[in-house]
Order: structure tokens, then C-alpha cells, then sequence
């Protein structure tokens, strides 16, 4: 594919964590407007990858470089990442005792967006909750999901939103995420993803442009996203032989 | 009823002792239905506003109500340790409040009631009394301060706390002395049939040495619901030793206490008795470090002496978890920020109890501490 400004772009990038490689010369180019689906079994380097490009520890870039609209993003804290516009929805998120929704949105300013945000994802009762407190699996991936919308990043990365959800919840997740990608950030510029899934069912409910696979850390073909979680439903995360 | 409402002007409490007094949940008189303020070796104000609740210097009481000498070193032996001796030797002119809220009384209006010291290197002994009698309501806010002009001083104090039958008390009590002090407390309760407690008590400030003692006893169904907040910077060394008796039969308590150390050291020192059958009682002891100074030990212990009664705890002390504050800070977050939100939510301050002026010191003694400004 040929992107002329991308917003993400990946350069033959090597993560390890501690002395463990777990990414092998990843490049991949993502551009406004575009959502990518990554594929893979279990420990192919998935989640290193989205985790790598947030910046949190304990994944190690060794090697490679990683640009954000054009800046390298590579000597760039967790914190500062995220203030440039790279927001996570995080597959196990941590429970934060005693800190509620609406202390978290007050502590990024994001308050008065969240009550409108809330209802839609049907999270209204949960604003005096602490975060990820009890929560069932969909409402941990609803909350996710509001945390980006009121973050309002400019690239969003969905780390499994949909494991562990009932198809009822997988629908109201895939639309709001849809309905999250489909809006221009706050300063007007079209937003652009990476979304794992396991089971691909999220892809009933999001336009995603383009899938890879991953296998042993590897990101080893890319193609159209039906075509490619059809394929993986056949065949395994094999590379199709047309490739 | 007490009624020194003729020295309530604005001059009985001057700017700054009312700042102090805001800093550990003073509010105006009218929002109150009493107070009582002391101040250095003299109660400065009594007030009641409400016939259900009488408050009196506590000398003044034991000559007015023939009960209160019977009330007086009633939960402890005046030859307790050598501090109780030392408040013991003016038994009979004592310095200290006395609330009485009286039988069946539903006060709407909280009480309130502290202590200030405010000269430089002075020791402090008082003795406080309060019955809250069969069937009465009552929500209380005390507080103990020194300005902030007065790092050194001591402060000794015994507290002895009657909750008659079906009595119900709401409280917070506050403290905020001066970083080189030495605070040391004894606090005796003792709750009739069916009564039943909610307390809440913060310490924040840096302070040389603070010991708390407390012993509470529940008889017959009566249920405390108990949390402790205590927060020590560099310098600070607090020690809070406490023991719970479930002395008769379905009595019930639950014990919490969080702790945070920026640098100083607490110990949180708890034994849960259970009495009598069908008690239930629940020790939980957090500790979270903000740095690699300091230190926080937690010792809960549960003795069970009655058939069915039902002991347990949970204590944990550590670090804040780095996971949290990557999660926080993936959001956009500084790690100062991310800190100060996990903090604020160990510490529970959205808790409606507590009054916003003591939300908003808490979050200004985190920044201090972690600046080293404490």
C-alpha cells in the first residue's frame, strides 16, 4: 500500500521484553481514516505491538523507529505519547479503588463530555463506580471505550475489545467504536485505529480498511479484513497461498 | 442547657483560630447545633442551640450533673499508665468538653467540638466526656489543631465516650498539630444494646510523634463501622493501637484503616476480640508508600473466645502498583497526577462525610509531600 502522510507509521521495528524478542522487524503504515485489524494466535506479538507503540513498559524498542503524524515517537515517555494523541483501550485494565469515573474524567478535563458519552454506551449508572471495580467483562470493554472517546485521541488502539463479551455487547462496543473512528478528534482531523480480535466478530460492526497477520512476532500478510479473518476461520493464521 | 450564646460574637474566635479550626471541619455556630471550643488550659466557648444536646466545660459538669463523676475514669483506671495519671491529677477540676445528648433526642444539626493549642511549647492535658444517651441521634464533628506558628508542644488526652441503648452516632474527627509535636491519645467507648457508631478519623500532618490508644466495647447487637485515614511525610511517626471487644451476643464491627507514607512511619497496631456468640468483626489495614523512605507496618489480630463468633482481616502494604499508574498515564496523564488520583481514591475522599475543606488539604499535603515541602 502506498500512504502519502501517514499517521502511524512503524519502520522494521524490534521490541523485546527484558532479553526476549517479541517483535522481529515489524513496518507497517496506517493513514487517516483507517482502521487495521491485526490477526494472530496467541503470543504472536499482537498486544507487544499495540503496547510498543503506547510506550508502556515493560516492552523495549531495540531496534526500528515509530512516527506519529511525522515525529518520532520512540524517545517519547507514556505520558507524552499520549499527549500527542495515542490513546489505548486496554484488554485487562487494572481496577482503581476508589478513583470513579467521574474523578478519572475530571483528571483528564473531559468532564463535561461525560455524562452524553456515558449514556451512550449505557454507562450512566456507573459514574459514582470506581473504575473496573466489579465490573463484568462487557463493562470493563464498554468503559474502554468511553475512556478513548473522552480522551479523544487521534490514533486509537483497541487491544481485544470484544474477549469475553456477549454478542449483545459485542454490537454496542463495535458501534460505538465505529461511531468513535467515524468522528474528527477535537481539532477536526480524521482519527485512525489498530484493533486486535480473536474472534472477528467486531468486524460485523466497524469499517476496518485493513487486516495482517502476526506469527512469531512477525508481521507476515495484509490484505482486505473480510477476506483475511475468512481465510484465518479455514485455514488457521496461515498465510494464504495466493500471497 | 448551656447557653453562653453572650460571648458568641465575632471576637470570641479570632481570624486566625478560625482558620485553624477550619482546617479540621469548623463550621459557622449557626450550621451547628453546639460547640464547644478549647483553647491552650481554658474552654474559650460553649455553645447549644438545640435542647437535645447540653455541652459544658467538663469541670463545670461535674459540679452541675451528679452522674458525671461516675462517668469520669469510668472506661479507664485513673492509674492507667503514667499519661492517664498525669490528665487523673486534676480529677477534680479537669479540662475538657462535655456533650450530653440527651434521651431520645434526634439532633439534626451536627455538634462539634475542639481543641487548639496555640502557645509554643505546651503541654496539654485534657479529659473529654461524652454520653450520648438511650435513643439519641447525633452526628459529631471534633477536631484538635495548633496554628500554624506552633511546631512544638505536647498534647496528652483521654476521651470517654458513653453510647446508651438504640443510641446512633455519626463522627469525623480531624487533627492537624504542629510538625514537631508529640500528640498522645486515649480514647475509651463503650456501647450499650443496639447501638450503633459510624466514625471517620483523619490524620494528615506532619507531626514528631502521635500515638493513638483506643479501646471500644460493644455489648448486645450494638455495630461500629470504623475508618481511619492517617498520611506521614518524612519526619512524621505515628503509632495507633487499638482494641475492639465484642462483648455481647450479634454485636458487630467493621475496622478500616488506610495509611499512607510519603517518607515517614506508621504503625497500625489492631486486636478484634470476639466475646460473645454471634459477633462478627472485620479488620482491613491498607498501607501504600509513596517513596522508598519510610516505613508502614500493619498488625491486625483477631482473638475468638465465644462459640460462632466470626473474626477476619485483610491487610496489605506495598507500593503503588505500576500498572495503575501506566494505565492512568496512557490516558494523558503526568505520574504526579496519576499518583495524586490513586492516593486520593486509597484514601476514599469522595466520601460525602468528609467536609470539601478537607478534601482540598489532602490533596494540597500530597503535592507538599512529594515536593518535600513537609
Amino acid at each position: 500500500m502506498t500512504i502519502a502522510t501517514p499517521l502511524l507509521e512503524v519502520r522494521d521495528l524490534c521490541v523485546a521484553v527484558g532479553d526476549k524478542p517479541v517483535l522481529k522487524g515489524i513496518s507497517l503504515k496506517v493513514a487517516p481514516g483507517e482502521l487495521h485489524v491485526l490477526l494472530g494466535p496467541n503470543g504472536s506479538g499482537k498486544s507487544s505491538l499495540l503496547a510498543a507503540i503506547m510506550g508502556l513498559p515493560p516492552w523495549r524498542v531495540t531496534s526500528g523507529t515509530m512516527f506519529l503524524d511525522g515525529t518520532p515517537i520512540d524517545e517519547l515517555s507514556l505520558f507524552e505519547r499520549a499527549q500527542l494523541g495515542i490513546g489505548m483501550a486496554f484488554q485487562r485494565p487494572p481496577s482503581l479503588e476508589g478513583v470513579s469515573l467521574n474523578s478519572f474524567a475530571k483528571s483528564i478535563d473531559a468532564h463535561s463530555d461525560l455524562d452524553q458519552a456515558a449514556e451512550r454506551l449505557n454507562l450512566t449508572a456507573f459514574l459514582q463506580r470506581d473504575l473496573n471495580v466489579g465490573f463484568s467483562g462487557g463493562e470493563i470493554k464498554r468503559w474502554e471505550v468511553l475512556k478513548l472517546i473522552l480522551q479523544d485521541p487521534h490514533l486509537a488502539l483497541f487491544d481485544e475489545p470484544e474477549s469475553g463479551v456477549d454478542l449483545e455487547h459485542v454490537k454496542a462496543i463495535g458501534t460505538a467504536i465505529q461511531q468513535f473512528m467515524a468522528r474528527p478528534d477535537a481539532s477536526g482531523r480524521q482519527r485512525a485505529g489498530l484493533v486486535i480480535t480473536h474472534t472477528g466478530l467486531i468486524l460485523a460492526h466497524v469499517e476496518a480498511s485493513h487486516a495482517h497477520i502476526l506469527q512469531n512476532g512477525e508481521l507476515v500478510h495484509s490484505g482486505p479484513p473480510t477476506e483475511l479473518f475468512q481465510h484465518v476461520q479455514s485455514h488457521g493464521y496461515s498465510v494464504p497461498l495466493a500471497s | 442547657m448551656s447557653d453562653t450564646t453572650a460571648q458568641l460574637s465575632g471576637d470570641t474566635l479570632s481570624n486566625a483560630e478560625r482558620k485553624t479550626l477550619m482546617d479540621v471541619g469548623f463550621d459557622d455556630l449557626s450550621q451547628r447545633a453546639g460547640t464547644s471550643i478549647l483553647v491552650d488550659r481554658s474552654i474559650k466557648l460553649t455553645h447549644s442551640v438545640d435542647p437535645g444536646v447540653e455541652i459544658l466545660p467538663l469541670n463545670e459538669a461535674l459540679k452541675t450533673y451528679e452522674f458525671v463523676q461516675d462517668l469520669m475514669f469510668g472506661l479507664v483506671s485513673a492509674d492507667a499508665n503514667d499519661h492517664i495519671r498525669m490528665i487523673a491529677a486534676d480529677m477534680d477540676d479537669p479540662l475538657g468538653h462535655f456533650v450530653w445528648v440527651k434521651p431520645g433526642a434526634k439532633v439534626r444539626l451536627p455538634v462539634q467540638t475542639f481543641t487548639l493549642m496555640e502557645t509554643p511549647q505546651a503541654r496539654q492535658f485534657t479529659h473529654d466526656v461524652t454520653l450520648i444517651d438511650e435513643g439519641a441521634e447525633v452526628e459529631m464533628v471534633s477536631g484538635a489543631a495548633a496554628p500554624s506558628d506552633v511546631h512544638r508542644g505536647q498534647h496528652i488526652s483521654l476521651s470517654e465516650t458513653y453510647m446508651r441503648k438504640g443510641a446512633k452516632c455519626r463522627s469525623v474527627s480531624m487533627a492537624h498539630w504542629g510538625d514537631g509535636m508529640e500528640v498522645y491519645g486515649y480514647s475509651y467507648s463503650h456501647m450499650e444494646g443496639g447501638a450503633q457508631e459510624e466514625s471517620l478519623s483523619i490524620a494528615l500532618s506532619a507531626i514528631r510523634r502521635d500515638e493513638n490508644n483506643s479501646v471500644s466495647t460493644l455489648m448486645e447487637n450494638a455495630t461500629s463501622v470504623a475508618q481511619a485515614i492517617c498520611f506521614a511525610p518524612s519526619g512524621t511517626h505515628r503509632i495507633m493501637k487499638s482494641e475492639i471487644v465484642l462483648a455481647g451476643s450479634g454485636a458487630r464491627s467493621e475496622d478500616i484503616t488506610r495509611m499512607v507514607s510519603a517518607g515517614g512511619t506508621i504503625t497500625s497496631d489492631a486486636l478484634l476480640i470476639g466475646d460473645a456468640p454471634g459477633t462478627q468483626g472485620f479488620l482491613g489495614c491498607d498501607g501504600l508508600k509513596l517513596n522508598k523512605t519510610g516505613e508502614i507496618m500493619a498488625i491486625p489480630s483477631l482473638c475468638a473466645r465465644a462459640e460462632g463468633s466470626q473474626l477476619s482481616h485483610e491487610a496489605s502494604v506495598g507500593m503503588i502498583d505500576s500498572d495503575k499508574l501506566n494505565y492512568l498515564m496512557a490516558s494523558g496523564m503526568t505520574e504526579d497526577a496519576a499518583r495524586d488520583l490513586i492516593v486520593q481514591g486509597f484514601l476514599s475522599l469522595d466520601d460525602a462525610v468528609v467536609p470539601d475543606a478537607v478534601k482540598a488539604r489532602v490533596a494540597e499535603m500530597i503535592v507538599q509531600a512529594k515536593s518535600g515541602g513537609m
